[in-house]
């Protein structure tokens, strides 16, 4: 599925939605108006209202199918297997939901996925579509969006539009995994403006943090630091961070994913 | 918290008093009520059509609070619900960060009483095993391992996590034919895993079989990097001692300087007790952190 396909049946569905749920909610005012209403024997509103519930309770169910498959594709994207992520991530769009949660939900996946297919253009186009649609939206999803925009931005080297999107995260309370996440993207812009002196601040805790990312994170951001304190004249701090970065990761990859990095192996 | 230390993390009493409470039955009640109600209006309409008007109104009004009651009941429900959630990824942080004793902490409180949901006690009761192998209460970690093993269904990552853990306590408490065995079944599921080549090399390291913890470690290091990250200190730490006990000196020498270059000796040491003996014998690499070495 296409970056745009999902998009528009993410607005597609999101309108259905809407008028789904307030279509419910009045038929189910003026059905319990009914009870105090002089009508024919032949009309039971109570029969009417329990009709309203089964149709209630059977679109539920095609929406806790649908968030039950959201919540899946996650999963799977962590543990690397991406296509079947791509299958349960269309199966979960296409699927019919009333919830406005879950279908973003589906579409974080989506950009999530894209992220880690490192296909940036689609992951910054699904994210801003999250965070320009209308109405609420649950926390997690535009903490997570914001943050994998300012990803795939700094990827594509718009470092303004980057800086932008991480200014808005200042504002929220992050749990760990999206500090880690903050942390990380943050690093990697504070390198590609050169501020080096702002990235050795609280190099300590930085290094403890790096420690519990997942293994490429880490090394990465480590030799982030060691570049950081190499510029810095902390030599101690490079040497200690360089010789780490060497044991955790291949240096090569490293290098060619960010030759900036390349300068800690110079002769 | 009120538990005395004697108390604290029991495992029985928490697996035992952590079940959720069987759901209510009063649901059921108000649906039979409002079924009996449905039939009452249609054979008093039939039956007097004078009584009609009255037994609709009521109806109506009985058919009102019962849509508030559900809806506050609902809306109830589900944020108790987000709040147990909350708990347990509280609990995940603090594991995360190291921060044992406060985990240890809030897992007590959680697992004390009923929890509302299954799948929160699961989590909490994963998270238990975890600490009490962290408190080197070994015998007690299994007992947790075997009951979620037995009790519950995880995804195959989670399901081989716990299983690894498992085997490692085992190998802690010496129970060498169990974690054999249950080696032997991770292998059958997952034999490029890289935790199950670090559980390899504890064993031979273990047994006194340096060459086979050697060969182990040369044949999957390059899956245990990428695989466990900075946990490769832990292969390194074994194989150093590995070296040691064949009087290779030079080799154990790296292999201890890259371990303590990645990971504290203390934590090391706490570990792997069989790794003690090093410690006298060769210079752990020098941190600029403050306080570690």
């Amino acid at each position: 599925m296409t970056a745009e396909n999902a998009i528009a049946r993410f607005r597609r569905d999101i309108t259905l939605g809407a008028l789904l749920k307030g279509a419910l909610a009045v038929g189910a005012v003026l059905v319990l108006l009914l009870h105090f209403l002089p009508l024919p024997a032949a009309i039971n509103p109570s029969l009417l209202l329990m009709l309203l519930v089964v149709v209630w309770v059977v679109l539920w169910y095609g929406t806790m199918k649908s968030s039950r498959l959201a919540a899946e594709s996650s999963t799977l994207i962590a543990s690397g297997m991406l296509e079947q992520a791509e299958t349960q991530i269309e199966q979960s769009l296409r699927a019919f939901s009333m919830s406005r949660s879950v279908k973003s939900l589906g579409l974080l996946n989506l950009a999530l996925l894209r992220l880690a297919q490192k296909r940036w253009p689609d992951t910054a186009l699904l994210c801003r579509e999250l965070l320009a649609s209308r109405g609420p939206m649950p926390e997690h999803v535009s903490k997570s969006g914001r943050l994998m925009l300012a990803d795939s931005l700094l990827e594509m080297g718009d470092l303004r539009a980057a800086h932008d999107a991480l200014t808005g995260l200042y504002r929220h309370r992050l749990s760990l995994s999206e500090s880690l996440h903050l942390l990380r993207v943050q690093s990697d812009y504070l390198a590609a403006i050169g501020a080096w002196g702002e990235l050795m601040r609280d190099v300590e805790n930085k290094v403890s943090l790096a420690e519990i990312m997942p293994p490429q994170h880490g090394a990465r951001l480590q030799a982030i630091l060691a570049l950081a304190a190499k510029q810095t004249g902390q030599a101690e701090w490079a040497n200690w961070l360089r010789r780490r970065v060497e044991l955790l990761v291949d240096v090569r990859e490293l290098v060619a994913t960010r030759p900036l990095l390349g300068q800690l192996w110079e002769t | 918290m009120d538990s005395t230390p004697d108390s604290f993390l029991d495992t029985a009493a928490l697996i035992r008093g952590s079940m959720p409470r069987p759901r209510r039955l009063w649901l059921w009640y108000a649906t039979l009520a409002v079924v009996v109600m449905i039939l009452t209006s249609i054979v008093t309409a039939e039956e007097n059509p004078q009584l009609q008007a009255i037994v609709r109104f009521l109806s109506g009004l009985l058919m009102f609070a019962m849509v508030l009651a559900m809806g506050w009941f609902a809306s109830h429900t589900l944020k108790q619900q987000r709040r147990e959630q909350q708990r347990v990824e509280a609990i995940e942080e603090l594991i995360q960060l190291r921060r044992w004793d406060h985990a240890a902490g809030m897992i007590q409180a959680m697992l004390s009483r009923p929890t509302l949901t299954m799948s929160g006690r699961l989590q909490a009761l994963f998270y238990l095993s975890g600490v009490l192998a962290r408190y080197d209460r070994f015998a007690d970690a299994i007992v947790v391992h075997d009951y979620l093993l037995s009790h519950a269904q995880f995804d195959p990552i989670t399901a081989h996590g716990l299983k690894l853990m498992r085997a490692m306590a085992l190998l802690r408490e010496d129970h060498l034919v169990d974690a054999d065995r249950a080696m032997g079944e991770l292998r059958r599921e997952a034999p490029d895993s890289a935790g199950l080549a670090l559980v390899e090399i504890y064993r031979d390291v273990k047994t006194g079989h340096p060459d086979e913890a050697i060969e182990v470690f040369k044949a999957k290091s390059a899956a245990i990097r990428t695989q466990l990250g900075h946990r490769i200190a832990d292969a390194y730490i074994l194989v150093a001692r590995a070296h040691d006990v064949l009087d290779q000196s030079t080799e154990a020498a790296a292999a201890y300087e890259n371990a303590t270059l990645l990971t504290p000796v203390e934590e090391l040491l706490r570990r792997y007790p069989e790794v003690r003996p090093l410690r006298e014998k060769y210079g752990g690499a020098a941190s600029p952190r403050e306080g570690v070495q």
